[in-house]
């Protein structure tokens, strides 16, 4: 008696979805994001400086926040999710169950782009919400934008599943991903050019195009303030580089989680 | 075609270990295992810690890929069609853990969904085996609050949900404490009463003989005994029985008793009290408490220590370390 694949990756999607609903990580990074949110419509007039007037420059004040978040749901809802049946040991619950175990990873990934996209969605609605209230109107760009976010998302979460697929904590998948995304590649992405190679390969670089398309110019946080992402490749490219990490590290994760042995 | 040809060859064992092993790097966990549970039989895996057991399980359960040979479930090969393989089973293994956010009847219906059961079906048998495993006031309380023991009781709850043909339980009883060890005993015992195939390892010889038909003995990773319990107690040459006297034995009587006939080895454990290894079984026995009385000497208890298998038991293992 056994489910078809397709009904065992939703199951396996929702219990996961009803993790991250009844865990602190999605109350945390929802609180973070009503921060985040407050803070850029909250210091302006507190400044008293004035907003600005159109919709795209009012909006890309978010996106410079928008490649951390990615990040950030990465880390949060996909860095530890194969790696904890191995460390927590509950694969020895799940695994003898009559479940392949690339249904098992396809189910985790559908909830960890699921929970990602819901809470990047409601961070632009948000910024599309009060761009129309404060700018009385709203571009494409915007909703480009949005749609280049959630592209990045897919690259973050794949890398993401990647790592937890090989490591063996929790703790070290964890922050491996977060420096990858937040250091390892932005590094790489900013010396590429110095040895005159375009970093279009790079994932951080390509997701420049999430404030790019907005008009401004493309910026991560650094010390001391905003450092220029630099070499941004064109959209197209952006997609594909994004989908080529999504699809790379998604199959490798699967591959190296069938191998892989629960072993105590 | 090969596929067809294994699964008609052991329809009739559910298990069918065939020249099973295991290898971590340079280290054996298993050398060459065959072994066969025919239906509706409860085999125990007997083994010290490393002996191999859960190494067995693992790949009886595709948790580990074995370094050669076939674990055969129902005629279907582990390796090639997992989940068909594990369809027709439950299995424990070791205590595992469950997600800390879900309730048992949560964690039973993921089970149950992912086995394709109707809500209705898994409803119904989510009380029935969580009043098994007498979880029924915890049904709904999140597992993160739960003991070691719970835990295992849930475990077991969980491999009985789809009512498998066959379960595979790995030390089943660890983490519970007597009286758990008990209740999951008798569950045990009444699948087993069912005509259920079982396959379950542990270190309790107790606990294997209470349970089971059969029994095998693993130990460095290889298969020293395989039979029934009844007959292997029966074979077993030596067993071990405490003998308390009125008043100690002198030296010269401590010897005069290893020069009774059938009896192997004379252990002085206390100021009266001897542990006499006797061989020839119950008319052995016998035999060496008419000499004893004979020889004036005045018994006040003579029991034996632990049963006959158990003494086999540890011949064989002692055997088997010293090779």
């Amino acid at each position: 008696m056994t489910a078809s694949p397709l009904a065992q990756i939703v199951t396996v999607a929702s219990y996961e979805i009803r993790k991250y609903i009844r865990g602190r990580r999605l109350l945390g990074i929802l609180i973070l994001v009503g921060l985040i949110i407050g803070l850029f419509l909250g210091l302006p007039p507190a400044l008293g400086t004035p907003y600005a007037s159109n919709p795209n420059a009012f909006v890309s004040t978010f996106a410079t926040f928008t490649g951390l978040l990615v990040v950030l749901n990465g880390v949060l809802f996909a860095a530890d999710a194969l790696v904890s049946e191995h460390e927590k040991r509950t694969g020895y619950f799940l695994f003898p169950n009559p479940v392949r175990r690339e249904v098992l990873v396809l189910g985790k990934i559908a909830a960890s782009l699921i929970v990602s996209a819901a809470v990047i969605s409601l961070y632009y609605g948000a910024a599309a919400i009060a761009a129309l209230i404060v700018t009385k109107s709203l571009t494409w760009d915007v909703g480009l934008s949005y749609v280049y976010a959630l592209s990045y998302m897919t690259a973050v979460v794949g890398i993401a599943y990647l790592v937890s697929a090989t490591f063996k904590s929790t703790v070290a998948a964890t922050v491996l991903t977060f420096f990858l995304f937040t250091l390892i590649f932005s590094i790489v992405g900013a010396l590429l050019p110095r040895a005159k190679i375009d970093p279009w390969f790079i994932p951080t670089s390509a997701s420049g195009i999430i404030s790019d398309v907005l008009g401004s110019t493309a910026a991560r946080p650094g010390p001391g303030g905003e450092v220029s992402v630099g070499f941004i490749p064109d959209p197209a490219t952006s997609i594909l580089v994004f989908a080529a990490y999504a699809i790379v590290g998604g199959v490798l994760a699967i591959l190296w989680f069938r191998r892989r042995e629960l072993s105590s | 075609m090969q596929s067809s040809h294994t699964e008609s060859v052991t329809r009739e064992f559910p298990v069918h270990l065939e020249g099973l092993g295991k290898e971590y790097g340079h280290f054996t966990a298993l050398k060459s295992l065959d072994l066969t549970v025919p239906e509706g039989t409860s085999l125990g895996f007997l083994g010290p810690n490393g002996a191999g057991k859960s190494t067995t399980i693992k790949i009886m359960t595709n948790l580990i890929r074995p370094s050669r040979g076939r674990a055969i479930l129902f005629g279907i090969e582990v390796r090639q069609e997992p989940t068909r393989a594990l369809a027709r089973i439950g299995a424990v293994i070791e205590t595992p853990e469950f997600y800390g956010y879900l309730s048992p009847l949560e964690t039973l219906a993921y089970v149950g969904r992912l086995r394709s059961m109707s809500t209705s079906q898994i409803e119904h048998r989510s009380e029935a085996v969580l009043k098994g495993v007498k979880l029924t006031d915890w049904a709904d309380h999140r597992i993160q609050e739960f003991s070691k023991g719970m835990k295992q009781r849930l475990a077991i709850a969980q491999a009985l949900l789809h009512e498998p043909e066959l379960l595979i339980l790995d030390e089943p009883t660890s983490g519970l404490d007597p009286r758990g060890m008990a209740e999951v005993r008798d569950v045990i015992k009444s699948l087993k009463g069912e005509g259920r195939t079982i396959f379950m390892s542990s270190h309790l010889l107790g606990e294997v003989q209470e349970v089971c038909d059969d029994v095998a003995l693993l130990n460095h990773g290889e298969l020293l005994i395989h039979g029934s319990v009844r007959d292997l107690s029966r074979g077993a040459d030596t067993s071990t029985f405490q003998t308390t006297f009125l008043r100690s034995p002198t030296p010269q009587e401590l010897e005069a008793l290893a020069s009774v006939p059938g009896i192997v080895e004379v252990k002085a454990e206390g100021d009266s009290t001897v542990d006499l290894r006797i061989s020839g079984g119950e008319e052995g026995q016998a035999r060496v408490l008419e000499a004893m009385v004979s020889r004036g000497l005045k018994v006040i208890t003579y029991r034996p220590l632990g049963s006959s298998l158990e003494q086999l038991y540890l011949d064989r293992i002692q055997e088997s370390d010293r090779l």
